[in-house]
Formats: structure tokens, sequence, C-alpha cells
């Protein structure tokens, strides 16, 4: 718990690891029709508590595919579609919302101070050690720049409360567990706005 | 306990692996020193446990990520075409998509049933007409980690770190396996090293391993051993001490002998200690850990006062960091005749090593008393470059036609390797 943030500097990448991508980013457009409905055209979501997928790093989608799959991470919504995927398709889908161009904030920040303690829990909690200085995202781990606002919010209190399980789940448990609502409000706001 | 469950999914099964800006980071940052031999320490173990007790030598290494979903049916084709094998010998698929594949077992009736690590599945794998059908049977167990399954009297065995569930009739009720029964579960729930394999003897009783939940220190006395656990009524006994993490084993034909496969500890060096093959001679003997690696290394904090000559021996020392995890005999007769009751191991591979190796199978021949040990490459081909995996073979099995069958968890595909004059 301690020196979870630690972590992930530790963790060496390896990109001669993985083999050639064969996945098809067309293939993945044309089957995406399944998800456009609840998470937008483009991947960029309209719907409350519904995240945006656009631009988010290849293996991430991938692995939340896999872990719905196998209910290490539980969905109602998402359950009934991944019965209709195979392997292929998720490496499609991987390819696909990674080349998608991601979302920005529609509205400018109404609140810059609440950003602003966003921005300094965000260095407090250390958070740019897994998803990048730019909240990209890379490899497994979940873009979060520019994503809806209120979808941080319930992210944040699920894994608070142990409720969402699947991938970077122990790490997420334990920053999320003592994060105070004033943080989680303005992470997210942070966040968002990026 | 749920969380220390979750961490040792997120070590193992989904190491995020980041950028350059990440390794630049970990250039500038203490070495990791744990003070393992606590309670707290076996439930609650950090994220990144494995790293423990690191070493400027060492540093920055750490267990890589495989591709979720496994590799593609063309990432497959050619893969097999890169193994090296024996004159006579050939690879082919056998079953892709069964992601994070660990051990196999068949049943009577000749469903091939594979365990899995980190994804909590556990996989039916049928012939249809040819093609084979890979059925997911169970689904999201907590913890994640049915890594060791068995066959036996038409029910499918699964452990799963603290609990041996035992399904009944498995086979006809595919769709609808329920929940099982727990037949054993006086096991400690600790996560790290807590996943597990089976090994049945003549009298339907099964070997279990127990890793300690960390790299190095005293373990706890309910782990860092071998038991024999009878299935039908929960007794068990302890027939190996000193053992770190074993996840693979079988018993001789010759002589009803259990031997098994253990990882020696890591964060000493690129060449250091030894990964063992062992053999239980008599009941309750002693291999070492913590006190002494390879069978004649002691180690450098933990040896306390011990000499190696205090314990039993490895019948042979594989090298270090090839990680040998299943194994079988081969009792079959379509391999040539030198090859009966010739041990075949799979090698997982290499993390805390500059240059990867393992990651192949290797034969060893060996009197029934351990003596003349004599190893030698079976098949290899899954490493390439210094630390890039096509493939992590982990489990063997044979096949009714006297071929095998090998699991790799990486690549998520079962193999057939089989001999033809």
């Amino acid at each position: 718990m301690r020196n979870l943030l630690f972590t992930l500097s530790f963790v060496t990448t390896l990109a001669t690891a993985m083999p050639v991508n064969a996945a098809d980013v067309a293939a993945g457009k044309a089957k995406a029709e399944l998800c456009a409905g609840c998470h937008g055209e483009n991947g960029i979501s309209q719907m409350e508590n519904i995240p945006s997928l656009a631009g988010q790093p290849d293996q991430f989608i991938q692995w939340q595919l896999v872990f719905f799959r196998g209910g290490a991470r539980k969905s109602e919504q998402m359950q009934p579609i991944v019965e209709q995927i195979d392997n292929e398709d998720i490496r499609n889908f991987g390819a696909y919302f990674a080349s998608l161009t991601p979302p920005k904030a529609t509205k400018p920040d109404d609140d810059p101070d609440l950003s602003q303690k966003g921005a300094q829990a965000a260095v407090g909690r250390r958070c740019a050690s897994c998803h990048t200085d730019t909240f990209a995202g890379t490899k497994a781990v979940a873009r979060l720049a520019g994503q809806r606002e209120e979808y941080l919010l319930k992210a944040l209190h699920d894994y608070k409360a142990g409720v969402r399980s699947g991938g970077g789940v122990a790490a997420m448990a334990d920053v999320a567990y003592p994060l105070s609502e004033e943080e989680i409000t303005a992470l997210a706001h942070y966040l968002s706005h990026l | 306990m749920k969380s220390a469950f979750n961490r040792s999914i997120f070590a193992f099964a989904a190491i995020l692996a980041v950028g350059t800006a990440g390794q630049a980071a970990a250039q500038d940052k203490p070495l990791k020193k744990y003070e393992s031999g606590t309670k707290e320490f076996w439930t609650h173990p950090p994220d990144d446990w494995f790293l423990g007790d690191e070493t400027e030598a060492q540093k920055g290494l750490a267990p890589p990520s495989g591709p979720p979903t496994g590799a593609s049916e063309a990432e497959l084709a050619s893969l097999v075409k890169k193994i090296k094998l024996p004159p006579g010998f050939k690879i082919e698929v056998y079953a892709p998509g069964v992601l994070a594949a660990r051990q196999m077992a068949w049943g009577d009736k000749g469903t091939l049933f594979v365990g899995s690590f980190g994804l909590g599945n556990v996989y039916a794998i049928k012939d249809n007409g040819g093609k084979k059908e890979v059925k997911t049977i169970i689904k999201g167990m907590n913890p994640p980690m049915p890594t060791g399954i068995a066959f036996k009297d038409g029910a499918l065995y699964v452990i799963n770190v603290n609990k041996l569930i035992r399904y009944d009739n498995a086979e006809d009720n595919l769709d609808k396996l329920g929940d099982g029964k727990v037949v054993y579960d006086d096991m400690p729930s600790y996560a790290a090293h807590g996943w597990k394999y089976l090994a049945a003897d003549k009298d339907g009783w099964f070997y279990i391993p127990f890793g300690p939940p960390f790299n190095i220190g005293i373990p706890p006395t309910s782990v860092s051993q071998i038991r024999r656990v009878d299935p039908k009524t929960g007794n068990a006994e302890l027939v190996g001490l000193g053992v770190r993490n074993s996840v693979g084993g079988d018993v001789d034909p010759r002589t009803g002998k259990y031997w098994f496969t253990e990882n020696a500890r890591d964060w000493m060096s690129d060449d250091t200690p030894s990964d063992k093959l062992n053999i239980i001679s008599k009941v309750g003997e002693h291999f070492g850990y913590p006190y002494c690696h390879q069978g004649d290394m002691p180690d450098p904090k933990f040896a306390m006062g011990h000499t190696c000559s205090e314990f039993t021996p490895p019948v042979l020392n594989l090298g270090a960091h090839v990680a040998p995890l299943g194994m079988k005999f081969y009792t079959g007769n379509q391999f040539p005749a030198e090859y009966k009751n010739s041990i075949l191991i799979a090698e997982h591979g290499s993390w805390n090593r500059h240059k990867y190796q393992g990651g192949r199978i290797v034969r060893v021949t060996a009197d029934p008393d351990g003596k003349n040990a004599k190893e030698t490459t079976f098949a290899e081909g899954w490493i390439e470059g210094a630390q890039g995996y096509l493939g992590r073979p982990d489990d063997i099995i044979l096949d009714k036609d006297g071929s095998i069958l090998v699991a790799d968890d990486w690549a998520g595909a079962i193999y057939r390797i089989s001999y033809s004059k």
C-alpha cells in the first residue's frame, strides 16, 4: 500500500515482447456499432455515467473487455455485449478506439480554483506516475484527460468503495481508499477539463 | 483478504507496463527492501511484493505483461514455425484462445480441462469434428487463480489458492457445472505464490505445493511445503519442507515417488541461484528454503547458521530464472524409445534476468533414485531478443496417442507436439 505508486515506475516496458499487432482498425470500427449507442459516435460519450473510449490506450480497452467477459469486472450493461464478441473483436476494438481523437472538454472551466485543487491532489497522489504526465494513459492504464466529469466521480467512488475490480484495481483501490470527497470532486473536475 | 488477492492479480496478471518516463524515474529511486516476515505482509502484500530485496544489479526488472487476448491465429501460425525440435518431431496449434492457460487434465470422455492464471477461468476443450471448441466452464472465480486442476472418477477438481473444489460428473455438465463442493480448505489465503498445482498418485491423493508469500524470508509455517491430500476425506500429510515456489510435479511411474520443480529466489543475480528439480524420497524431507539454495549456496541473510549439508540437494539444477513449472514423465509409445520415463518440463522463462532464458521445454533423464540426471533442450524458440516473449510454456500433458500437449499462458494457446519416423 505504501509503495504502490512506485510500482509502476519500476515496471520495465517490453516493447519487443509484443507480437506484431495484427488488429484491424476498420473491422473494429464496423463492429463498434455495438458500442456507439452508449459510448457515443467516434467513442465520445454523450451519456451520463458512460465513459468516452476515444483515445484510450489499446491495451486498456482490451484488458477491460477481457475482465468484463471473465466476470472480474462486473457491469449489467456490458455483460450482454461481451458475450457477443471474440478475441479478434477485442483486439480490433483496442486498435480502433485507440486510433480515435480523444475527447476535449466542451465547456470552458467554470471553476478554475477547483481545478487547481484537483491538480494539487493529482500531484499529491502521484496519479501521473501511472497515467502519465498528460493523463493520456499508456498500455493497460486508462486515459483520464477529457473524460466525463461525472464518470470520473463514479469511477473514483467505485474504487474507493471496493465495487470496481479488474486490472489496476489494486493500485486504484489503494489510491482511492484514503481520498476525501473534496479531493475526489476536485480530481474529477480537473481531469475532465484537461 | 479481498484486497490482498486483488494485489496479486495486479502484480502478475495485469502488470501495467508503463512508458519510458517511468523507466527513467526508476533510475533515481532507492533499492526496494521489505520486512516480509510479518503477518501483515503475508495478508496484505504490497503490489510490488515480488520486487522485494532488490539489488543494484537486478534493479528495474519486473514481470512482463502478456497480450490481453493472447496471440491471434495468424500470430500462432507464424510462432510455431519458429519452434525448434529434435528431428522427427512436429509442433502445431492444438487450440487458440485459451487465455492465460495453465494446468491441463483429461476427462474420461475426451474433454481437455484447462486452468488459468489471473483470469478466474476454467476451460473445457472438446473436439468438434476436428475443430477444437473452447468453452469457458467456470468464470470470475475469486481469487482469479484456478491454476491447478485434475480429473478423477468423473469429477473435475480445481484448486484456487485456499480451496480444493470438486465438480461431480463434470463432463456431462459442461454448461451447468454449478458451484462444486469444497473438499479441502485447510490452506492459508495468502495470495502471493498461493497459486497451486495438482498431481494425483495411485491412491488418488493429490500432491499439492504451497509457496511462501514473498521472495525470501522465514515463511509462515503453513507454507513452503508439499502436502499430500486425500480429496475423499480431507486428510493430509506434510511430505516435503523447505520448498519455495513449486508449480509442477509428477509421480514417477517407476517408483511412485513424487518429483517436483521449484523456482528459486530472485534478486541475487542473473546466474544464481539455480531453479531445481527435486524428488521426495522420504516423508518430511527438507529442501533448503530459505536457508540454502541450489544445494550449495547458503542464503546471504537467511542461512542463519545452517549449512547446505543439512538439506536434501536437488536431483538437478535447471539454471537460474528458467522458471520450471508443469512437468510429466513421458509414458507414451509414440516418441522414440529413449524418451520412455524421461521427464519433460515446461519452463516459463525469466523476468528477473537481463537476458531471458527458459521459455522452452527441456527433457531430463535420471535413474529412479535421481542419480545420473541429465538435461537436454527439447523445444525452444519462444523467446526473441533479450526480453521478448512469443509465448511461455507452463504445463505438459500426454495425449492418448502418445503425443504431448503444451499449455502457454502468454499466447493463450495449447500446442501439440508429435513424433513420426
